[in-house]
């Protein structure tokens, strides 16, 4: 229960934290890791796939794309933010929580509980028979980003 | 064979980038005209064929074994297949020209490939999770596409669009999981069959409120539209082609229409809910067009408020008006891509996009003036052109359902449609010719040959109305109008 409450916190602090940090890179690395949180309890929650997906997709992948961004852009001046905008999250923040409590408390009691899943067979197997379409997918997601990515850090050319 | 319409814009798109350090721009331009022009020949010739004994369902085995890889192609699905890729090859053509000066060709061919793959996939798919994956590989895709330009409007754009796109994609994803812990199921058939027997109508309502939203917001429907008037305009003209003419209508209301229809089941509270959006974006869109300035600003507004007719038929629920909203749908596709590549048009010969700084042009650009002209028609609804027909078919539904004052309000949103593009003719190419556009040319040859067809095929399927509805339309009205059924019969889902 501990070590669940531990992961539960570690996932909100490090998300909060990867939005308020200015840093970009550490904001990226926060971010990472409040994945790779959400990953163990993923694992804890008997859900392996999901977990294995958010581990090597999200920290993994999806970070390794955020830092090669942030690498590629140049410091340009300061931009000033207004004192509303860093009072902004912190306040939306606190609300968010206070209803997503009263939400999720009395939705719980509504949801009829699912029967358990019988074993699917490994994660290989799982992901191959069963949902093999979401690759093609993913495949597809991850050419967007990295063209996104050399799309919008290109050099431009003289007749541009 | 199904798994080409996929495959083929991704593998393209995967060597593109390789392709553009051989050659900046003649293979780019080959192969991506090749890819959607395979695809558009494949859509109509052996489309039909496929769907004449019912849905047709592919699967896949690797060795021997069977891999979880099913896509299905119905009437519906067909319909939005040719209308992706008749219109994508027209930009991708009109492309050749147009995106000479942005550089990067390649990149940008490959980013309007995978476009093309997440919007392909998203019409094929039988999973509600696989349309959640889909609709944003389009989207991805097309958030780069706005800001491709990187000027200041455009990068503000984009991030306006991702931002509002962003939060809808979250309910769209928090309905499919409610609706996943409540049924078990993320399959059209299972989720359908579970909804049948559950007893959690309010729960299933918030997931109903979530889709509306998430997929009101794609589809930029009265009051979820504020990111489209700023993000079509700000895109190059062959992305705000592409946005207007196809992506709304992909991840918006051909995934509005499957999940309601097909999934859910069209109840006749969720039909009202429909029909009042519908009619509050005909409305209101038609009404903020006419006060803009902006030629592209103004064919966004048109964007939303043509979308409100579709969604009013479809909405409707009934065969003819199920009917009347998928022939807008095509009918509006053609007309606003080709309006939006002459917007282009006269931004690259100008330089401007404000109306009131132009005039006389149709003097120095005869063909964009024409098809112009043809554009405009047909979206306000003119006999003989297409959008006539699809408007007179959602009004006589209307009425046959004796909902007669959203007919009347249709008619008259189709007066206000006719104001506003009969301005944009009388201030950009009627009048006086400024003097400031007497060294002014008539577009390149490739962009005119985009519009030509376009403005062509709005006319052809005017004159031919019946025929294109018994070939294209009915097929796709009636996936539709069989509701959960279908889903449930064991039909292809």
């Amino acid at each position: 229960m501990i070590l669940q409450i531990t992961l539960l916190c570690g996932v909100v602090i490090f998300s909060a934290a990867a939005v308020l940090l200015r840093d970009l890179l550490r904001s990226a690395i926060c971010l990472a890791v409040a994945s790779l949180f959400l990953g163990i309890i993923f694992f804890r929650m008997k859900a392996p796939y999901i977990g294995a997906f958010e581990i090597s997709v999200v920290a993994g992948m999806i970070t390794v794309l955020f830092v090669v961004t942030i690498a590629l852009t140049k410091t340009e001046g300061d931009v000033r933010e207004s004192r509303a905008a860093s009072w902004a999250f912190p306040v939306f923040f606190i609300v968010f929580l206070i209803i997503d409590v009263m939400v999720t408390k009395s939705l719980l009691g509504r949801v009829p509980a699912l029967e358990s899943v019988p074993d699917r067979g490994t994660f290989g197997e799982t992901l191959w028979k069963m949902r093999t379409f979401d690759l093609v997918g993913q495949i597809g997601l991850i050419l967007a980003s990295v063209f996104a990515v050399l799309a919008l850090f290109r050099k431009r050319s003289k007749d541009e | 064979m199904i798994f080409l319409f996929v495959a083929l814009p991704l593998v393209v798109a995967g060597i593109l980038p390789l392709i553009g350090k051989i050659s900046k721009k003649v293979l780019p331009d080959i192969l991506t005209n090749g890819v959607f022009a395979a695809l558009l020949a494949l859509a109509l010739l052996q489309g039909r064929s496929l769907i004449s004994r019912g849905p047709v369902v592919e699967t896949f085995s690797w060795l021997g074994e069977p891999l979880s890889l099913r896509l299905m192609l119905d009437g519906f699905s067909l319909l939005m297949l040719i209308t992706v890729t008749l219109v994508g090859f027209c930009i991708s053509l009109y492309s050749i020209n147009y995106m000479d000066h942005y550089g990067a060709k390649a990149n940008f061919y490959a980013l309007f490939l995978v476009m093309l793959a997440g919007m392909n996939g998203l019409v094929l798919v039988t999973d509600l999770f696989q349309i959640y994956l889909f609709l944003e590989v389009a989207a991805v895709a097309s958030y780069a596409l706005v800001a491709y330009g990187l000027g200041h409007d455009e990068l503000e754009a984009a991030f306006k669009y991702l931002m509002l796109s962003a939060v809808a994609s979250v309910f769209i994803i928090l309905s499919i999981i409610i609706l996943f812990g409540l049924t078990g199921n993320l399959d059209f058939a299972g989720v359908a069959q579970g909804l049948k027997t559950l007893d959690a109508k309010y729960l299933v309502g918030i997931c109903a409120a979530f889709f509306i939203f998430g997929f009101g917001l794609k589809a930029a429907l009265v009051p979820f539209h504020a990111w489209l008037p700023d993000a079509h305009p700000s895109a190059p003209a062959p992305i705000s082609a592409a946005l207007s003419g196809l992506l709304i209508k992909v991840s918006g209301v051909y995934a509005l229409a499957r999940v309601f229809l097909n999934v859910f089941g069209l109840t006749p509270a969720l039909s009202t809910v429909l029909m009042y959006l519908g009619v509050i974006s005909m409305v209101a869109a038609a009404l903020l067009a006419l006060g803009q300035r902006d030629f592209k600003r103004m064919l966004a507004y048109s964007s939303i408020s043509q979308i409100g007719y579709i969604i009013l038929g479809i909405g409707l629920g009934t065969p003819l008006g199920i009917l009347g909203g998928l022939f807008h749908l095509l009918n509006h596709a053609l007309a606003k891509s080709l309006l939006f590549l002459n917007s282009g048009s006269v931004q690259m010969a100008t330089g401007t996009r404000n109306l009131d700084e132009m005039g006389g042009l149709g003097k120095r650009m005869p063909v964009t003036a024409a098809t112009t002209i043809v554009g405009s028609l047909s979206i306000a609804g003119v006999p003989p052109l297409n959008g006539f027909w699809s408007k007179l078919i959602i009004i006589v539904a209307l009425i046959e359902a004796k909902h007669w004052a959203f007919a009347l309000i249709a008619i008259l949103a189709s007066v206000l449609t006719l104001w506003y593009y009969l301005l944009i003719q009388r201030r950009a190419f009627f009048g006086k010719l400024n003097e400031r556009w007497q060294a002014v040319r008539e577009a390149p040859f490739w962009m005119t040959t985009a519009t030509v067809i376009l403005a062509l095929t709005c006319i052809g399927v005017g004159v031919f109305f019946a025929a294109t509805i018994k070939t294209w339309i009915q097929p796709a009205a009636d996936a539709l109008s069989q509701g959960v059924r279908v889903t449930l019969g064991g039909l292809g889902f």
